[in-house]
């Protein structure tokens, strides 16, 4: 059985530390030129992974950051922490209501910002595959491409639309509300997509799968939704605080998460359906969400980010041609899709275009999937690349050009 | 009648006051307080009852008139058969009533709240002002503490505009204009890339801006003699001023009617109004400013 000796506890803890470390550097220098904190843990990966510190000295590197063995495994193992802790807290931020409140224009923003990218996303895999590298079925890989393509980024938007102002105006409501829908439809889909791979295609398997999803969906978001609000009051009242708030919903998150892994779901979309019903209480105190997200954000995101660079060589496997192609359609359909929704709910032509560049920010919601993608082989290290490249170079021109829509 | 007369209609004064009569047990006691307020309003009062007129009902409304001490120049009746809630509303448009009381308890059971009592799908829909009494007394209550939603919406003005009406009227010194707020993504954002100073000043600028839009609102009120308070919190909106409303023990809740048409859905994912109607915190007027 493979065990943790006295070496390897020393080189996962050196190396966990010294990434947390690193990694508030890097990305406090990023914020000095107004990079997204992401993209400085990313670049750190990058130099500590195999592009460029494996590359110059693969020993050293090897030694610290070891590929394979028990403190590969540990690692391995706290990164799907982290990004189980991820999508929980992006649930959380997820209000079903927001949607229903925005109205008309809210709704048809939704779902084309939705249903465009992920058509046409799909039509490219479908009728272009010369450009695509399948390692799955031609269907699988058509799906996820399409989800690639619609997913938004909520936190990174909502940073954007609060340094231009524009949150609490009709534009900011309804790139919020359709941030938010597409989270949702983005997660189950994928969650959907990531189970589908191994089954080939069985038509049982694929109504059963549907059905755990809804059937699990539904049951968090109406009853689960209800107990977690009822019960909440007396974790805050019985309880340490915030400890214990923290601890419940962390544990409920990891429950769920292991539920959905066990019935054949991935264990991403547990996590972040029990985010959506803890985080939608009424009772949930805004301190004990700063909490939750300060301890996830700061702890185990940076550690999953950086380790993103760990994964592939970034300059071995910089394509241009797939760059280029994923980034201008996935910018193409997801400006035109949500544009076209805000015309059509009633927003002037200036105003639906800013529409559908704030919602082209894809941040770390665009990674998070592409990583998933890559583990479970569904897509390889040149996809790979050119979606972390697309969603972190969305995410830096989003704000620049809503500005010039909105003035 | 010519209905468009009711689009631009402001939402007060109140010069028709309309109750319904369902000869329950409270039925009594929302009679008096409705006829002391058509009095402290000066407006004219219809009575509406929904069912079949039968002269053991006529004996029954008489009487309760009596004890009420109402004479039947004091106001009007209408009987009418139909659906309701459907049929309330239509006599609501039709003699441009202005605010509807209607008796509501607190808290339904959870059943009835999601198939929607009476009142409450009233409050949903009405295209008037609404005004639901949770615990009517045969003496005009002595308010004291009105709470108003301050909401960034162009509803409010003539929201807060009617509250301090109503305070005016009904002699209360002390109204508080709250904004509830509530950013999705926003402790997500902070966490990721704020420093302390930083978050600090997102939050202070977001209070800022609260409180100087319910200043502009309220420069264009007359709040002489009233004693004004803004207050921002933070949590659900409708749940978190609710709960404020309770806390503070007010009198009389002041909201926005709905901005949408609310359906099961609404009380599923409850939000906003939905909160408020599910549990009462006190008497609840939803202003229908008819913009």
């Amino acid at each position: 059985m493979l065990k943790l000796v006295h070496s390897d506890i020393i080189v996962l803890l050196a190396s966990i530390g010294g990434i947390l470390i690193l990694a508030r550097i890097f990305a406090e220098l990023g914020k000095k030129i107004k990079m997204p904190i992401v993209m400085g843990e990313i670049l750190l990966g990058i130099i500590l992974g195999p592009t460029v510190f494996g590359s110059l000295y693969p020993d050293l590197c090897n030694s610290i950051f070891p590929k394979v063995g028990a403190a590969k495994i540990a690692m391995d193992g706290i990164t799907s922490l982290a990004v189980v802790m991820l999508l929980f807290v992006a649930g959380m931020e997820v209000q079903l209501q927001i949607m229903l409140k925005q109205g008309k224009t809210a709704v048809y923003t939704s779902f084309t910002s939705m249903i465009i990218p992920f058509a046409l996303g799909f039509a490219a895999v479908w009728f272009l595959p010369g450009f695509f590298n399948f390692k799955a079925d031609k269907l699988v890989y058509a799906l996820f491409f399409g989800i690639a393509m619609a997913v938004s980024a909520l936190p990174v938007i909502t940073r954007i639309l609060m340094d231009l102002n524009l949150f609490k105006t009709k534009v900011g409501m309804v790139i919020i509300a359709a941030a938010i829908f597409d989270d949702l439809t983005g997660w189950i889909m994928f969650s959907f997509v990531l189970s589908l791979m191994g089954q080939q295609g069985e038509i049982t398997s694929i109504w059963f799968t549907i059905g755990m999803i809804l059937g699990f969906g539904l049951f968090m978001l109406i009853i689960g939704r209800y107990v977690i609000n009822k019960t909440l009051p007396w974790i805050q009242q019985k309880l340490s605080w915030p400890g214990g708030v923290l601890s419940i919903s962390l544990g409920l998150c990891f429950l769920g998460a292991a539920f959905t892994e066990y019935i054949g779901l991935h264990a991403i979309l547990g996590a972040f359906i029990v985010g959506i019903a803890f985080g939608d209480s009424v009772h949930l105190q805004e301190r004990e969400r700063e909490i939750i997200h300060q301890f996830v954000t700061n702890v185990f995101a940076p550690l999953f980010f950086v380790s993103i660079g760990f994964k592939v060589n970034f300059i071995e496997n910089f394509d241009l041609p797939l760059v280029l192609l994923v980034f201008f359609l996935a910018v193409g359909c997801k400006v035109f899709g949500a544009a076209l929704g805000g015309y059509m709910g009633g927003l002037t032509r200036r105003e639906s275009l800013a529409v559908g560049f704030g919602l082209n920010a894809r941040g770390a919601m665009e990674i998070i999937l592409g990583t998933l993608a890559l583990n479970v082989g569904l897509i390889d290290s040149k996809m790979f690349v050119a979606l972390v490249v697309m969603a972190l170079v969305t995410s830096m021109m989003s704000g620049p050009l809503m500005k010039r829509f909105i003035d | 009648m010519d209905l468009s007369k009711l689009k631009k209609r402001p939402s007060h004064p109140f010069e028709t006051i309309a109750v319904a009569v369902s000869f329950s047990p409270r039925c009594l006691h929302v009679l008096a307080e409705a006829k002391l307020l058509s009095e402290t309003f000066k407006a004219s009062l219809i009575l509406i009852h929904i069912g079949e007129k039968t002269s053991e009902k006529e004996q029954h409304f008489d009487d309760l008139m009596n004890q009420v001490g109402m004479d039947d120049s004091h106001y009007r009746v209408i009987w009418m058969e139909g659906d309701t809630v459907e049929t309330i509303l239509k006599l609501c448009k039709l003699n441009m009533v202005d605010l509807l009381v209607l008796g509501a308890l607190e808290k339904e059971n959870v059943l009835k709240f999601y198939l929607g009592s009476i009142a409450r799908n009233i409050s949903r829909k009405a295209k008037c002002s609404v005004l639901l009494l949770t615990n009517p007394s045969e003496q005009l209550r002595k308010y004291k503490k009105i709470v108003v939603n301050g909401v960034e919406n162009p509803k409010t003005i003539h929201t807060v505009s009617t509250a301090f009406y109503v305070a005016k009227h009904l002699k209360v010194k002390d109204v508080t204009i709250v904004n509830e707020m509530n950013v999705p993504g926003l402790a997500m954002a902070i966490a990721d890339d704020s420093t302390a100073p930083e978050a600090k000043e997102i939050k202070k600028n977001l209070n800022e801006e609260m409180e100087e839009s319910i200043h502009s609102i309220m420069e264009k009120c007359d709040t002489s003699g009233i004693n004004v308070m803004n207050k921002s919190i933070k949590g659900k909106p409708g749940y978190a001023i609710s709960k404020y409303a309770k806390d503070r023990k007010a009198d009389l809740l002041v909201i926005n009617s709905p901005d949408t048409h609310l359906n099961f859905l609404d009380r599923i994912f409850t939000h906003d109004i939905e909160y408020i109607l599910a549990h009462l915190p006190c008497n609840l007027l939803i202003v229908h400013s008819r913009v």
